[in-house]
């Protein structure tokens, strides 16, 4: 299996299946591309036909967008319990992950994910605050009905955790002030050991997307 | 079952899993909650937090989104996707492309069922958007995207009403013949044109 992603620094639709593979111990070899100016990955037509990051090559065979490749994930790994067991939790997660993937597009727009970047302060909207409030109360409802069993949302690792993942690390970036629940839960995310790996990788990239920088002064 | 939805006109997003659960056979209550109106959220918020259509309630099982209503409703009827893996993983990456994708069609070509709009909205954006779509459809293998109905001719289903209505042409017509044709979608064309509902901005071309 072949995960092709961009970078690292910038990509948070790739940072989840990846993290989500490594964090479980899926084995996969690593394609990175690196994203040109207008956003594209170089080198993308090969691999998928969406012409975007991630995909996913199962036997040659691409499976592209991050949620595909996790339900696929899921479903070819059903030993790593990548969704919740239990029936009820596991709808809740897939409706967050369903929410997170075509939702939060102030967030989106106005916070950028940039792991080595520092904008205290920056992209904070009346819209963009009110999808950092439901982030915030999806978690903590998460964390109450679900998280028993751990520090994560449904307890232990799982989809819903890679897929909040790059809103952790924009929290980061933004300073984004947190309740202490809400800190613990990004905390949690933070350490976990493929997390602290691709944002490692990421503070080592040195390139710069012009389109992710909305707050970059002195480039150009 | 209880699926909550938008106006059959306007809500693309409630379209999908309503024409899955039709074509699966599943009886289910509908709640039709009009948007864009004084009420319309604190009415949705009764139904789920997230504050959007649809919503699917099962017992005290409650699925919000459509993607996830339709994973959801493929863990009781596995037909709801391809029976082959690769295909059902391909059916799954279009559906999902579909989910977070092809935001200037809906900004320019948003669905408005009982409306004409020939040749409105074609933005080179949405050329784009459009010559990609007409590419995951010319791999069709007929009657449907993987042969039999499945979830990601639901993600669909309202791409195919908007074509109708800004009268954007296709290679693939037989696939766009055969949705149309679906009893389940002429019933939910034939509420859309009975809805007394309407929403100016949604009308963007009058």
């Amino acid at each position: 299996m072949q995960l092709v992603i961009g970078n690292k620094n910038y990509s948070s639709w790739s940072m989840r299946p990846w993290v989500l593979a490594r964090e479980a111990g899926i084995s996969f070899d690593e394609v990175q591309l690196k994203f040109d100016d207008d956003g594209r990955p170089r080198g993308i037509d090969r691999y998928g036909v969406a012409g975007r990051v991630p995909v996913l090559l199962i036997d040659g065979e691409p499976v592209w967008d991050s949620l595909a490749i996790c339900e696929t994930l899921a479903e070819r790994f059903p030993e790593k319990q990548l969704w919740p067991a239990d029936p009820r939790a596991r709808q809740v997660a897939r409706s967050i992950c369903a929410e997170m993937h075509s939702g939060f597009q102030a967030l989106r727009g106005a916070m950028p994910m940039n792991i080595r970047g520092r904008h205290p302060g920056k992209g904070m909207t009346p819209e963009s605050r009110r999808d950092i409030e439901r982030v915030v109360a999806i978690w903590a409802s998460c964390r109450e009905r679900f998280g028993g069993g751990g520090p994560l949302l449904f307890g232990r690792f799982g989809i819903a955790d890679a897929y909040y993942a790059p809103v952790v690390t924009r929290f980061q970036t933004y300073a984004v002030a947190l309740s202490p629940a809400a800190q613990a839960y990004c905390d949690a995310v933070l350490a976990l050991r493929a997390v602290r790996e691709w944002m490692d990788a990421a503070r080592r990239e040195s390139e710069f997307v012009p389109g992710d920088e909305p707050y970059a002064s002195g480039h150009r | 079952m209880l699926l909550v939805i938008g106006n059959k006109n306007y809500s693309s997003w409630s379209l999908r899993p309503w024409i899955a659960l039709k074509m699966l056979g599943v009886p289910f209550d509908e709640k039709r909650i009009a948007l864009r109106r004084a009420e319309t959220k604190a009415e949705i918020l009764r139904y789920s937090a997230a504050g959007h259509v649809p919503i699917l309630r099962d017992g005290d099982t409650v699925v919000w989104d459509s993607l996830a209503i339709l994973e959801y409703l493929a863990e009781r009827h596995p037909q709801l996707w391809p029976a082959d893996r690769a295909q059902r993983a391909k059916a799954r990456a279009i559906s999902a492309e579909m989910h977070s994708g092809f935001p200037h069609l809906r900004e320019h070509m948003s669905m408005n069922t009982r409306k004409r709009y020939p040749g409105q909205g074609r933005t080179p954006e949405v050329l784009a958007e459009i010559a990609r779509i007409d590419a995951i459809w010319s791999e069709a293998k007929g009657p449907f995207l993987f042969g039999n109905f499945t979830a990601a001719d639901a993600m669909y289903a309202p791409v195919v009403l908007r074509f109708r209505t800004y009268e954007v042409e296709v290679r693939k017509k037989s696939y766009r013949d055969a949705m149309l044709a679906l009893p389940a979608m002429r019933e939910w064309v034939e509420a859309a044109e009975r809805e007394p509902e309407s929403i100016p901005e949604l009308d963007l071309y009058g």
